[in-house]
Protein backbone atom coordinates (compact mmCIF):
# COMPACT_ATOMS: atom_id res chain seq x y z
CA UNK A 1 0.00 0.00 0.00
CA UNK A 2 1.77 3.40 -1.20
CA UNK A 3 1.77 5.97 1.18
CA UNK A 4 -0.90 9.18 1.16
CA UNK A 5 0.80 12.60 0.63
CA UNK A 6 -1.47 14.86 1.92
CA UNK A 7 -0.71 18.90 1.49
CA UNK A 8 -2.16 21.25 4.17
CA UNK A 9 -2.42 24.66 2.88
CA UNK A 10 -3.25 27.21 6.02
CA UNK A 11 -4.61 30.57 5.15
CA UNK A 12 -5.38 33.45 8.52
CA UNK A 13 -2.98 36.20 9.63
CA UNK A 14 -3.55 35.07 13.51
CA UNK A 15 -1.88 32.40 15.44
CA UNK A 16 -4.14 32.54 18.06
CA UNK A 17 -6.96 32.28 16.18
CA UNK A 18 -9.47 29.23 15.78
CA UNK A 19 -8.10 28.54 12.13
CA UNK A 20 -4.76 28.03 13.72
CA UNK A 21 -6.68 25.54 16.67
CA UNK A 22 -8.35 23.58 13.73
CA UNK A 23 -4.57 23.35 11.76
CA UNK A 24 -2.92 22.36 14.62
CA UNK A 25 -5.49 19.47 14.92
CA UNK A 26 -5.16 18.73 11.53
CA UNK A 27 -1.70 17.93 11.95
CA UNK A 28 -2.04 16.36 15.34
CA UNK A 29 -5.42 14.20 13.36
CA UNK A 30 -2.60 13.55 10.26
CA UNK A 31 0.45 12.50 12.43
CA UNK A 32 -1.49 9.73 13.97
CA UNK A 33 -1.97 7.69 10.80
CA UNK A 34 1.35 5.73 9.89
CA UNK A 35 0.80 5.68 6.30
CA UNK A 36 0.46 9.58 5.38
CA UNK A 37 3.54 12.06 4.64
CA UNK A 38 2.42 15.80 5.02
CA UNK A 39 3.78 18.71 3.93
CA UNK A 40 2.44 22.09 4.90
CA UNK A 41 2.24 25.68 3.15
CA UNK A 42 1.13 28.65 5.90
CA UNK A 43 0.65 31.59 3.60
CA UNK A 44 1.14 34.46 5.91
CA UNK A 45 4.07 32.80 7.34
CA UNK A 46 5.77 32.85 3.95
CA UNK A 47 4.45 36.60 3.64
CA UNK A 48 2.82 34.96 0.14
CA UNK A 49 1.93 38.21 -1.85
CA UNK A 50 -1.93 37.88 -3.08
CA UNK A 51 -1.44 40.04 -6.16
CA UNK A 52 -1.16 38.63 -9.44
CA UNK A 53 0.85 41.35 -11.41
CA UNK A 54 1.18 42.42 -14.71
CA UNK A 55 4.24 40.76 -15.41
CA UNK A 56 2.40 37.63 -14.61
CA UNK A 57 -0.28 38.70 -16.99
CA UNK A 58 1.99 39.39 -19.51
CA UNK A 59 3.72 35.89 -19.32
CA UNK A 60 0.45 33.99 -18.23
CA UNK A 61 0.72 31.29 -21.04
CA UNK A 62 4.49 30.49 -20.62
CA UNK A 63 5.88 27.60 -18.74
CA UNK A 64 5.97 27.79 -15.37
CA UNK A 65 9.89 27.31 -15.19
CA UNK A 66 10.91 30.49 -14.16
CA UNK A 67 8.31 31.63 -12.08
CA UNK A 68 10.19 30.73 -8.70
CA UNK A 69 8.29 32.55 -6.14
CA UNK A 70 5.58 30.16 -7.20
CA UNK A 71 7.35 26.70 -7.53
CA UNK A 72 7.80 25.48 -4.33
CA UNK A 73 3.64 25.60 -4.01
CA UNK A 74 3.65 24.37 -7.56
CA UNK A 75 5.41 21.41 -6.65
CA UNK A 76 3.53 20.29 -3.47
CA UNK A 77 0.71 20.35 -5.67
CA UNK A 78 1.92 17.94 -8.14
CA UNK A 79 3.53 15.96 -5.05
CA UNK A 80 0.41 15.54 -3.19
CA UNK A 81 -2.98 13.14 -3.46
CA UNK A 82 -4.71 14.88 -0.73
CA UNK A 83 -4.79 18.13 -0.75
CA UNK A 84 -5.97 19.58 2.90
CA UNK A 85 -7.02 23.41 3.08
CA UNK A 86 -7.92 25.58 6.66
CA UNK A 87 -8.88 28.85 6.19
CA UNK A 88 -11.87 31.58 7.70
CA UNK A 89 -14.44 32.08 5.41
CA UNK A 90 -14.78 35.79 5.10
CA UNK A 91 -17.32 37.45 2.58
CA UNK A 92 -18.76 34.08 1.57
CA UNK A 93 -15.10 32.57 0.30
CA UNK A 94 -11.77 32.19 1.01
CA UNK A 95 -9.53 35.51 2.54
CA UNK A 96 -7.90 37.36 -0.41
CA UNK A 97 -4.64 35.65 0.34
CA UNK A 98 -5.72 32.18 -0.25
CA UNK A 99 -7.34 33.50 -3.53
CA UNK A 100 -4.09 35.05 -4.76
CA UNK A 101 -2.65 32.42 -4.09
CA UNK A 102 -5.00 30.19 -6.47
CA UNK A 103 -5.02 33.01 -9.05
CA UNK A 104 -1.03 32.61 -9.01
CA UNK A 105 -0.16 29.44 -8.51
CA UNK A 106 -3.26 27.75 -10.48
CA UNK A 107 -0.73 28.57 -13.78
CA UNK A 108 -0.53 26.99 -17.47
CA UNK A 109 1.70 24.43 -16.80
CA UNK A 110 1.22 23.75 -13.10
CA UNK A 111 -2.77 23.47 -13.04
CA UNK A 112 -3.67 23.14 -16.32
CA UNK A 113 -2.28 23.44 -20.35
CA UNK A 114 -3.93 24.14 -23.26
CA UNK A 115 -2.76 22.59 -26.37
CA UNK A 116 -2.79 24.07 -29.58
CA UNK A 117 -5.91 24.13 -31.42
CA UNK A 118 -7.59 23.21 -27.86
CA UNK A 119 -10.48 24.97 -26.99
CA UNK A 120 -10.50 23.34 -23.48
CA UNK A 121 -7.99 23.58 -20.45
CA UNK A 122 -6.71 20.35 -20.17
CA UNK A 123 -5.97 19.53 -16.15
CA UNK A 124 -2.96 18.91 -14.94
CA UNK A 125 -3.59 18.23 -11.27
CA UNK A 126 -4.87 14.93 -11.97
CA UNK A 127 -2.51 13.66 -9.16
CA UNK A 128 -5.34 14.42 -6.63
CA UNK A 129 -7.89 12.48 -5.23
CA UNK A 130 -9.28 13.93 -2.49
CA UNK A 131 -9.56 17.96 -1.76
CA UNK A 132 -10.84 18.52 1.97
CA UNK A 133 -11.85 22.20 3.27
CA UNK A 134 -11.71 23.04 6.93
CA UNK A 135 -12.71 26.17 7.29
CA UNK A 136 -15.20 28.22 9.96
CA UNK A 137 -18.43 30.83 9.10
CA UNK A 138 -19.16 33.98 11.36
CA UNK A 139 -22.68 33.82 9.93
CA UNK A 140 -25.67 30.91 10.28
CA UNK A 141 -25.44 28.04 7.79
CA UNK A 142 -29.24 29.99 6.70
CA UNK A 143 -27.54 33.05 5.75
CA UNK A 144 -24.53 30.75 3.79
CA UNK A 145 -27.09 29.28 1.85
CA UNK A 146 -29.02 31.89 0.80
CA UNK A 147 -25.28 33.64 -0.11
CA UNK A 148 -24.39 30.56 -2.07
CA UNK A 149 -21.92 29.41 -0.56
CA UNK A 150 -19.01 30.85 -3.14
CA UNK A 151 -16.22 30.01 -1.42
CA UNK A 152 -17.48 25.83 -1.00
CA UNK A 153 -17.97 26.15 -4.44
CA UNK A 154 -14.26 27.58 -5.75
CA UNK A 155 -13.07 24.69 -4.21
CA UNK A 156 -15.78 22.07 -5.22
CA UNK A 157 -15.90 22.64 -8.57
CA UNK A 158 -13.57 25.22 -9.71
CA UNK A 159 -10.55 23.78 -8.64
CA UNK A 160 -12.09 20.46 -8.59
CA UNK A 161 -12.14 19.69 -12.83
CA UNK A 162 -8.62 20.33 -12.59
CA UNK A 163 -8.12 17.22 -10.41
CA UNK A 164 -8.62 13.57 -11.10
CA UNK A 165 -12.27 12.99 -12.04
CA UNK A 166 -13.11 10.64 -9.14
CA UNK A 167 -11.79 13.46 -6.52
CA UNK A 168 -13.81 13.12 -3.51
CA UNK A 169 -14.72 16.63 -1.60
CA UNK A 170 -15.45 17.01 2.03
CA UNK A 171 -16.17 19.90 3.95
CA UNK A 172 -15.43 20.89 7.46
CA UNK A 173 -17.59 23.62 8.12
CA UNK A 174 -18.20 25.53 11.44
CA UNK A 175 -21.19 27.93 11.39
CA UNK A 176 -22.06 30.51 13.64
CA UNK A 177 -19.03 30.73 15.28
CA UNK A 178 -19.47 34.83 15.93
CA UNK A 179 -22.28 33.17 18.62
CA UNK A 180 -21.22 29.60 19.88
CA UNK A 181 -20.20 28.29 23.02
CA UNK A 182 -17.13 26.66 24.13
CA UNK A 183 -18.08 23.47 24.13
CA UNK A 184 -19.27 23.58 20.39
CA UNK A 185 -15.98 24.79 19.63
CA UNK A 186 -14.00 21.82 21.05
CA UNK A 187 -16.65 19.51 19.50
CA UNK A 188 -15.73 21.32 16.25
CA UNK A 189 -12.15 21.11 16.53
CA UNK A 190 -12.69 17.10 17.54
CA UNK A 191 -14.79 16.59 14.26
CA UNK A 192 -11.33 18.10 12.46
CA UNK A 193 -9.37 15.56 13.77
CA UNK A 194 -11.47 12.66 13.29
CA UNK A 195 -12.12 13.89 9.59
CA UNK A 196 -8.40 13.32 9.13
CA UNK A 197 -8.71 9.89 9.55
CA UNK A 198 -10.39 10.00 5.79
CA UNK A 199 -8.38 12.19 3.89
CA UNK B 1 -26.21 60.41 -7.46
CA UNK B 2 -22.60 59.12 -6.46
CA UNK B 3 -21.18 56.11 -8.27
CA UNK B 4 -18.35 54.33 -7.57
CA UNK B 5 -16.19 52.25 -9.73
CA UNK B 6 -14.07 49.75 -8.74
CA UNK B 7 -11.58 48.37 -11.55
CA UNK B 8 -9.14 45.08 -10.81
CA UNK B 9 -7.28 44.56 -13.52
CA UNK B 10 -2.89 44.55 -13.37
CA UNK B 11 -2.77 45.87 -17.06
CA UNK B 12 -3.90 49.56 -17.73
CA UNK B 13 -4.74 48.68 -21.35
CA UNK B 14 -6.77 45.83 -20.27
CA UNK B 15 -10.65 45.34 -21.37
CA UNK B 16 -11.69 45.72 -17.77
CA UNK B 17 -10.41 49.29 -17.72
CA UNK B 18 -12.11 49.79 -21.46
CA UNK B 19 -15.83 48.30 -19.66
CA UNK B 20 -15.03 50.25 -16.38
CA UNK B 21 -14.54 53.37 -18.97
CA UNK B 22 -17.78 52.82 -20.56
CA UNK B 23 -19.26 52.42 -17.59
CA UNK B 24 -18.00 56.05 -16.51
CA UNK B 25 -19.35 57.68 -19.14
CA UNK B 26 -22.89 55.82 -19.15
CA UNK B 27 -22.99 56.87 -15.44
CA UNK B 28 -21.62 60.27 -16.80
CA UNK B 29 -24.62 60.98 -19.73
CA UNK B 30 -26.75 59.90 -16.91
CA UNK B 31 -26.23 62.88 -15.02
CA UNK B 32 -24.22 61.33 -11.95
CA UNK B 33 -20.89 61.99 -10.73
CA UNK B 34 -18.81 58.85 -10.98
CA UNK B 35 -15.42 58.16 -8.94
CA UNK B 36 -12.76 55.96 -10.22
CA UNK B 37 -10.86 53.41 -7.96
CA UNK B 38 -8.61 51.51 -9.85
CA UNK B 39 -7.55 48.69 -7.25
CA UNK B 40 -4.04 47.68 -9.11
CA UNK B 41 -2.83 51.40 -9.57
CA UNK B 42 -3.19 52.97 -6.09
CA UNK B 43 -1.44 49.65 -5.06
CA UNK B 44 -4.06 48.22 -2.64
CA UNK B 45 -2.77 45.42 -0.60
CA UNK B 46 -4.89 42.63 -0.71
CA UNK B 47 -4.14 40.80 2.47
CA UNK B 48 -5.70 41.53 5.29
CA UNK B 49 -2.81 42.54 7.86
CA UNK B 50 -2.18 40.32 11.21
CA UNK B 51 -2.89 44.11 13.04
CA UNK B 52 -6.09 44.90 10.90
CA UNK B 53 -7.28 41.21 11.84
CA UNK B 54 -6.77 42.09 15.22
CA UNK B 55 -9.10 45.74 15.05
CA UNK B 56 -11.63 43.69 13.06
CA UNK B 57 -14.17 42.87 16.23
CA UNK B 58 -12.59 45.86 18.26
CA UNK B 59 -15.64 48.31 16.30
CA UNK B 60 -12.63 50.49 15.40
CA UNK B 61 -11.66 48.27 11.95
CA UNK B 62 -10.20 50.90 9.80
CA UNK B 63 -6.63 51.11 10.82
CA UNK B 64 -5.17 51.70 7.18
CA UNK B 65 -5.46 54.85 5.60
CA UNK B 66 -5.80 52.89 2.36
CA UNK B 67 -9.55 51.43 3.77
CA UNK B 68 -10.38 54.65 5.27
CA UNK B 69 -9.79 56.69 1.84
CA UNK B 70 -12.18 53.50 0.69
CA UNK B 71 -14.52 53.71 3.03
CA UNK B 72 -15.25 56.91 3.08
CA UNK B 73 -15.80 56.13 -1.08
CA UNK B 74 -18.21 54.01 -0.14
CA UNK B 75 -20.38 55.41 2.37
CA UNK B 76 -20.98 58.28 -0.24
CA UNK B 77 -21.51 56.46 -3.07
CA UNK B 78 -25.41 55.35 -4.16
CA UNK B 79 -24.02 52.98 -7.15
CA UNK B 80 -21.16 50.51 -6.47
CA UNK B 81 -19.58 49.00 -9.90
CA UNK B 82 -17.18 46.25 -10.28
CA UNK B 83 -14.96 45.82 -13.19
CA UNK B 84 -12.78 42.42 -13.28
CA UNK B 85 -11.57 39.77 -14.87
CA UNK B 86 -13.24 36.19 -13.64
CA UNK B 87 -10.60 34.18 -12.39
CA UNK B 88 -10.85 30.66 -10.74
CA UNK B 89 -14.75 31.31 -10.56
CA UNK B 90 -14.47 34.64 -8.50
CA UNK B 91 -12.47 38.10 -8.51
CA UNK B 92 -9.30 38.97 -8.47
CA UNK B 93 -7.49 38.42 -5.28
CA UNK B 94 -7.33 42.13 -4.56
CA UNK B 95 -10.69 43.06 -5.44
CA UNK B 96 -11.57 40.04 -2.36
CA UNK B 97 -9.34 41.96 0.02
CA UNK B 98 -10.91 45.00 -0.99
CA UNK B 99 -14.28 43.32 0.32
CA UNK B 100 -12.28 41.77 3.32
CA UNK B 101 -10.69 44.89 4.55
CA UNK B 102 -13.35 47.65 3.53
CA UNK B 103 -16.39 46.14 4.51
CA UNK B 104 -15.87 45.79 7.52
CA UNK B 105 -18.03 46.99 11.07
CA UNK B 106 -19.54 50.32 10.23
CA UNK B 107 -19.05 50.56 6.62
CA UNK B 108 -20.89 47.05 5.34
CA UNK B 109 -22.64 46.23 8.61
CA UNK B 110 -23.21 47.50 11.87
CA UNK B 111 -24.68 45.62 15.13
CA UNK B 112 -28.30 46.43 16.69
CA UNK B 113 -28.31 46.28 20.84
CA UNK B 114 -28.96 42.58 20.79
CA UNK B 115 -25.69 41.93 18.49
CA UNK B 116 -27.65 40.85 15.72
CA UNK B 117 -25.78 42.03 12.32
CA UNK B 118 -27.81 44.98 10.31
CA UNK B 119 -26.68 46.15 7.00
CA UNK B 120 -24.33 49.31 6.64
CA UNK B 121 -25.23 50.01 2.70
CA UNK B 122 -28.66 51.20 2.97
CA UNK B 123 -27.82 54.47 1.45
CA UNK B 124 -26.52 51.79 -1.80
CA UNK B 125 -29.49 51.75 -4.43
CA UNK B 126 -27.72 49.42 -7.05
CA UNK B 127 -25.11 47.44 -7.31
CA UNK B 128 -23.28 46.37 -10.71
CA UNK B 129 -20.90 43.97 -11.65
CA UNK B 130 -19.26 43.93 -14.88
CA UNK B 131 -17.17 40.80 -15.84
CA UNK B 132 -14.75 38.97 -18.17
CA UNK B 133 -14.77 35.57 -18.61
CA UNK B 134 -12.52 32.83 -20.70
CA UNK B 135 -15.08 29.91 -20.75
CA UNK B 136 -18.24 29.81 -22.42
CA UNK B 137 -21.37 30.92 -20.34
CA UNK B 138 -22.50 27.28 -20.14
CA UNK B 139 -19.35 26.22 -18.18
CA UNK B 140 -19.67 29.53 -16.14
CA UNK B 141 -22.99 28.27 -14.96
CA UNK B 142 -21.71 24.80 -14.32
CA UNK B 143 -19.27 26.16 -11.81
CA UNK B 144 -21.40 28.39 -10.14
CA UNK B 145 -19.99 32.28 -10.97
CA UNK B 146 -18.90 32.56 -7.44
CA UNK B 147 -17.63 36.33 -7.96
CA UNK B 148 -21.66 37.25 -8.75
CA UNK B 149 -22.68 35.31 -6.07
CA UNK B 150 -20.64 36.97 -3.98
CA UNK B 151 -21.47 40.39 -4.86
CA UNK B 152 -25.25 39.86 -5.54
CA UNK B 153 -25.77 38.15 -2.72
CA UNK B 154 -23.43 38.47 -0.17
CA UNK B 155 -22.86 42.04 -0.68
CA UNK B 156 -26.12 43.06 -1.48
CA UNK B 157 -27.48 41.32 1.81
CA UNK B 158 -25.63 43.97 3.48
CA UNK B 159 -27.51 46.85 1.30
CA UNK B 160 -31.12 45.59 1.79
CA UNK B 161 -33.54 43.91 -0.37
CA UNK B 162 -34.23 47.27 -2.82
CA UNK B 163 -31.26 47.53 -3.82
CA UNK B 164 -31.04 46.74 -7.54
CA UNK B 165 -28.53 44.43 -8.69
CA UNK B 166 -27.36 44.44 -12.55
CA UNK B 167 -24.56 41.85 -14.11
CA UNK B 168 -22.84 42.32 -17.40
CA UNK B 169 -21.18 39.46 -18.57
CA UNK B 170 -18.83 39.03 -21.54
CA UNK B 171 -18.07 34.99 -21.87
CA UNK B 172 -15.44 33.42 -23.72
CA UNK B 173 -13.15 36.57 -24.01
CA UNK B 174 -10.38 34.13 -25.46
CA UNK B 175 -12.92 33.15 -28.74
CA UNK B 176 -14.83 36.26 -29.50
CA UNK B 177 -13.77 39.03 -31.80
CA UNK B 178 -13.00 42.74 -32.32
CA UNK B 179 -17.16 43.19 -33.29
CA UNK B 180 -18.16 41.44 -29.61
CA UNK B 181 -15.89 42.79 -27.72
CA UNK B 182 -16.75 46.92 -28.79
CA UNK B 183 -20.56 45.51 -28.80
CA UNK B 184 -20.13 44.56 -25.24
CA UNK B 185 -18.86 47.97 -24.52
CA UNK B 186 -21.43 50.23 -25.97
CA UNK B 187 -24.07 47.60 -24.15
CA UNK B 188 -22.22 49.09 -21.01
CA UNK B 189 -21.98 52.43 -21.89
CA UNK B 190 -26.06 51.91 -22.80
CA UNK B 191 -27.08 50.14 -19.83
CA UNK B 192 -25.05 52.57 -17.94
CA UNK B 193 -26.31 55.66 -18.70
CA UNK B 194 -30.00 54.19 -17.54
CA UNK B 195 -28.98 53.46 -13.60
Amino acid sequence: MSRRRCYVVYCHPLDDSFAHAALERVLAGLARRPDVDVRLSDLYADDFSPEFSLEERRTHKDSPDGKTEIAEYADNLRWCDSLIVVHPTWFSGPPAMLKGWLDRVLVQGVAWTLPDGASRLKPLLRNIRAITVVTTHGSSKLINSLQGEAGKRIWFRSVRVLCHPLTRCRWVAFYGIDRASDAKRRAFLGRVERAMQRV
Amino acid sequence: MRALVLVAHPDPHSFSHAAAQAAVDGLQAGGHEVTVLDLYANGFDAAMSPAERRAYPSGRPLIDPQTQASADLVRAAHILVFCYPTWWSSMPAVLKGWLDRTMVEGVAFRFNERRKIRPGLGHVRRIVGISTYGSPKSYVKAINDNGRRTLMRTLRMNAGWRTRRTWLALYAMDRIGPVERSAFLARVRDQASTW
